[in-house]
């Protein structure tokens, strides 16, 4: 076991995490990097009361998570990564190249976005962004939930994902 | 965020004009704004108190900013509800409001999806199993489940509210609540025990004292002992135990 999932979610913390993911996959920890919420008692206290007592959730900014990531993946327990945002996965990826696949679990409406799955709405700048992330050797899928199969990329934007 | 200071008064006939109007939170769900919708509408009543009332632009740009995406579980939105109604007649900045809308839904879905979904609603379900066990008839048995059932549904929809608008956006400390907290993990026994003498006394009650169907019971055991070994890793087990004692008990009340 070791922090093996690396999460795109707007959402962050919520059930399809904790529930869906944490119940099947035994996730003994969350790491949450967001550089406003690693500034944000209030925030962090919210996603807090968010996990069950026996889960941790630990916040980082992108650059302390890149200087503790070596020990998360040496944790026993396992783990996920979450960031709430396509760019602030690919500022990590680029410092942890050691990062080789990337779930988008949740990228939802807003305006300028086009819907790609009925989870994941995308800008043409953060389809680039994932395309970027897949020529530097990244496996980007989509994959809300681990009974759900994993979409690979290309299908995604085709719209060919789940609907 | 800020310390608490005591809630200001908001009529009760405006609390349960927002309180009625949770029940209908998901009525225009859709993938692009969630509950969103749902969240303005319950909020309406309150938003109306708004300087300038329901034609002044800071009801309108309220109504504009609550109906964008939301996604939070449908009772604990009920929280969300109350805090930002607080938020907004308090004249909280518009900024810290939008913060707290994106933070917000996605521990009160993990909260709520972990107490509702995945702890009361197999909990009711055995509870009802038992009831049917014990002999009560068709109607009961579903009125036994229903009953449990919105005990917790309708406490947390109250609850919520009124935790959220007293609290506002500091409404984190209201989620350290016991009964949130450490709730699922005893849910999740109490359902183990309740289920664990159900089965029996249930399956017992419809065998019979002739055993004439006992045939029937043992095969359906072995095609759910394959169904769960097949679907093992794919799909929640609380989902396909919520699913067979549905089905169990559905089959006692038409056969």
């Amino acid at each position: 076991m070791t922090l093996e999932i690396f999460r795109i979610d707007d959402r962050l913390v919520h059930g399809q995490v904790v529930v869906g993911w944490g119940q099947p996959c035994s996730l003994g920890f969350l790491v949450l990097v967001d550089d406003e919420v690693a500034r944000s008692e209030w925030e962090k206290e919210l996603y807090r009361m968010g996990v069950p007592p026996e889960m941790e959730i630990v916040f980082d900014s992108v650059e302390s998570a890149v200087a503790r990531l070596a020990g998360y993946r040496a944790d026993a327990r396992a783990g996920m990564l979450l960031t709430g945002d396509i760019d602030t996965m690919a500022r990590l990826v680029a410092a942890a190249p050691d990062i080789r696949t990337v779930t988008v679990g949740g990228v939802h409406h807003k305006p300028g976005r086009v819907p790609r799955s009925r989870y994941v709405f995308l800008t043409p700048a953060e389809e680039a962004r994932l395309l970027e992330l897949a020529a530097g050797g990244v496996t980007v899928v989509a994959q809300d939930v681990p009974q759900a199969a994993a979409t690979p990329l290309e299908v995604m934007l085709r719209g060919e994902g789940p609907t | 965020m800020n310390a608490p200071v005591a809630a200001p008064h908001l009529p009760l006939r405006v609390r349960a004009a927002m309180l009625l109007r949770l029940f209908a939170i998901q009525g225009v769900w859709n993938y692009e704004t969630m509950v969103g919708n749902g969240i303005a509408f319950a909020l309406e009543p309150a938003l109306r108190r708004l300087p300038g009332g329901h034609t002044g632009d800071r009801f309108r740009a309220a109504m504009a900013r609550h109906s964008g995406y939301f996604n939070a579980h449908p009772y604990l939105a009920s929280v969300a509800v109350g805090a930002l109604a607080r938020a907004e007649l308090d004249g909280v900045p518009d900024a810290q409001i939008e913060r707290f809308r994106v933070a917000a839904p996605g521990p009160l879905g993990s909260v709520g999806d972990r107490l509702v979904w995945a702890g009361w609603v197999p909990f009711s379900s055995a509870v009802a199993l038992l009831a049917f066990g014990l002999g009560m008839s068709p109607a009961g048995v579903v009125l036994v489940f229903l009953g449990t059932y919105n005990v917790l549904h309708l406490g947390l929809r109250i609850w919520g509210l009124h935790a959220g608008w007293t609290r506002g956006l500091g409404v984190a400390s209201a989620l350290a609540n016991p009964v949130l907290r450490q709730g699922p993990a005893h849910v999740a026994r109490a359902t183990a025990l309740i289920a664990g003498v159900a089965l029996p006394v249930a399956a017992d009650g419809i065998i019979g004292s002739g055993r004439a169907v006992l045939g029937g019971v043992l095969a359906a055991v072995a095609a759910g002992a394959v169904m769960v070994t097949l679907l093992h890793g794919r799909i929640e087990g609380w989902r396909v135990a919520t699913f067979a004692l549905a089905a169990f008990v559905l089959y006692a009340m038409v056969r």
